[in-house]
This record gives C-alpha cells, sequence and structure tokens, in this order.
C-alpha cells in the first residue's frame, strides 16, 4: 500500500506539496459516519433513478418481446389451424387481438386474467374477477372488459386518453372481426368501482343488455390513484378472408 | 472540496473500495465498471421486479382489495 500511496502521491503533488501532513491524519468516527451517511444518500437515490429507467423502459423491452413471441406464436396456430378441435377456445395463449387506431400502437394480444402476471407479458388481459368478463365469441349478450397497463410493461393503454367517443375498437379472432364503436369515457373513477365491468355498465347510461366492451387502466400517468375507463358498443362482426383485410374501421 | 485530495481516507465506502481494488487507475476503472453493470444487473433482474408489486405506481384494474 505504501508504494500505491507514493505514486498517488507523485500525481498530486500540485494539490498536496503545500499541505501539511497534519491534515492527511485519519478523520474522527463522526466524519466518516457523516461520509458515508452521505454516499448512502447519493447511492438511494441513484437507484431510485434506475427504479425509474427499469420501469418506464426495460420492462417495455422485456414485455414488447415477450408479447411479440406470444402474438406470433397465436398466428402461427390461427394459421395452421391449431385451435384445439372444433369449437374449442384456446384461452392459454391469446384469444385474439385488440386494434385500436386512436392508440396508434398497433395489434394488442389478448389473454384471459388481469393478474399481474399476466399483464406484464405485455397483453391486454380480459377480467376473470371480479366480474367475469363476457367473450364476444360466445354470442351472448355482455361486457368484454379489459385492462392493460398504462405505462411500463408494455404500456399497451398508454394512450387510451386519446381514444374519443366514435372511435372504433375492433377486436380480431381467428375468424371475426368485432367492431366496437366507443359511446362513453370515464377520465377518472376510484379503483374500487367495480360497476364499470357490469354486464350491462349504467354509469355509461346503458340500460338494455348488449354487446359491450370495456376498456380500463390507470390514471393519471406513472400513477394508479384513479381508474381510466372506455366503452364502446358492438357495431357490426364482419368474417375474417383469406387475406385477413382489416375492416374498413383500420383502414 | 479541492483542498482535500480524494485518497486521504475522507472518502467513505466508494473510496474505501477504490483503494481496495488491485491495479493501477485504468484496472481499477476497469473493475469498477464491471461492479457497477454487476450492481444495475442485480438489480434489473432481481430486485426491481420484486419491489416493483409492492409499489402503488402501475395498478390498472378495478377490484374489490
Amino acid at each position: 500500500m505504501a508504494a500505491t500511496t507514493d505514486t498517488e502521491h507523485e500525481e498530486h503533488t500540485g494539490a498536496s506539496a503545500s499541505r501539511p501532513s497534519a491534515a492527511r491524519r485519519r478523520p474522527g468516527p463522526v466524519a466518516m459516519a457523516v461520509s458515508v451517511f452521505g454516499e448512502l444518500l447519493i447511492t438511494a437515490g441513484l437507484v431510485l433513478g434506475l427504479f425509474v429507467v427499469y420501469s418506464l423502459w426495460w420492462t417495455n423491452v422485456v414485455a414488447d418481446r415477450t408479447a411479440g413471441k406470444q402474438a406470433d406464436k397465436v398466428r402461427d396456430d390461427w394459421a395452421h389451424g391449431r385451435d384445439g378441435g372444433p369449437g374449442a377456445l384456446d384461452t392459454k395463449n391469446g384469444i385474439g387481438f385488440l386494434h385500436v387506431p386512436a392508440m396508434k400502437n398497433g395489434e394488442v394480444l389478448v389473454e384471459k386474467g388481469t393478474s399481474s402476471k399476466i399483464l406484464n407479458d405485455g397483453v391486454a388481459g380480459y377480467y376473470t374477477d371480479p366480474v367475469k368478463a363476457v367473450l364476444p365469441m360466445s354470442g351472448k349478450t355482455g361486457n368484454f372488459s379489459l385492462a392493460a397497463h398504462r405505462d411500463g410493461h408494455g404500456a399497451k393503454f398508454h394512450n387510451i386518453d386519446k381514444i374519443k367517443k366514435g372511435d372504433p375498437i375492433v377486436f380480431e379472432t381467428k375468424d371475426k372481426w368485432y367492431v366496437y364503436k366507443v359511446y362513453d369515457i370515464l377520465p377518472e373513477t376510484s379503483k374500487f368501482n367495480v360497476k364499470v365491468l357490469s354486464q350491462v355498465p349504467k354509469e355509461s347510461g346503458k340500460k338494455k343488455p348488449g354487446h359491450y366492451i370495456t376498456l380500463t387502466t390507470c390514471t393519471p400517468v406513472y400513477t394508479s390513484t384513479y381508474r381510466y375507463v372506455v366503452w364502446g358498443e358492438l357495431e357490426r362482426v364482419e368474417k375474417v378472408n383469406a387475406d385477413r383485410t382489416p375492416p374498413k374501421a383500420l383502414r | 472540496m479541492g483542498l482535500v485530495p480524494w485518497y486521504d481516507g475522507r472518502d467513505g465506502m466508494y473510496g474505501w473500495i477504490w483503494r481496495h481494488l488491485p491495479g493501477n487507475t485504468w484496472v481499477r476503472a476497469l473493475i469498477s465498471l464491471v461492479l457497477v453493470v454487476a450492481v444495475v444487473y442485480v438489480l434489473f433482474q432481481y430486485v426491481f421486479p420484486w419491489a416493483e408489486p409492492l409499489l402503488p405506481f402501475n395498478d390498472v384494474t378495478v377490484d374489490n382489495q
């Protein structure tokens, strides 16, 4: 160590030559404690900064990769007719794709469940709890309720605030295009407001059973204080042709 | 600040680490870089995924809880 100190000393001759050697005594315990505490604060700041980078960037990278892989698998299964037998619904992988032109994020894979394990893969999930979503393929009236992340983990519903009344929401399955039209928006509601998921969402002004779609995510951006809700109603169903030509709403 | 040489012992834990790394300045810088990358990797791979669900920043669903 002595040799190292010497070379370092030489490197810093300009600064230390004029200094009395007494100044180089070891600092007291208080000074040490203060300096370690200061460094801990700096470290905490850096870690928090890194956490922001992680949340808003890295989780998107990971989620987009996973979602892309899963989406490819679904498309592949569709192309090869592997949908688990006639009439069976393969819910393990995605059930279809959500297209919302107003959000400008291409297609979003839809999977079963809204646990963070599912949603963190950069997909949208349909509710199974507390209110079970009614899938459009079932043909029954009800509410097709979905959730996805606003920020991080793919941030699939980041631009939900760009959706306006009258905008189309299209859900694509193996052989149908379900074209919904947005008819009501709730920009802020309590996260406990499970009524927005009702089969007939009364808050949106509907009284009769119908084919509804509900998108939920958190708001304002970067927090989870409230929930943002968008409601749509089924306008028409189109058959998918051989080229999978998107319906007019997407062109 | 400029009056206090960075190696005089008042430099807390980072200085302590630096002084205990082997080799010359370049080798130490390289090892430091590797250490930083390792720390960032551990944070991104293990610590943040663990901490994230505990923080109230990204709950998107409506529920009864």
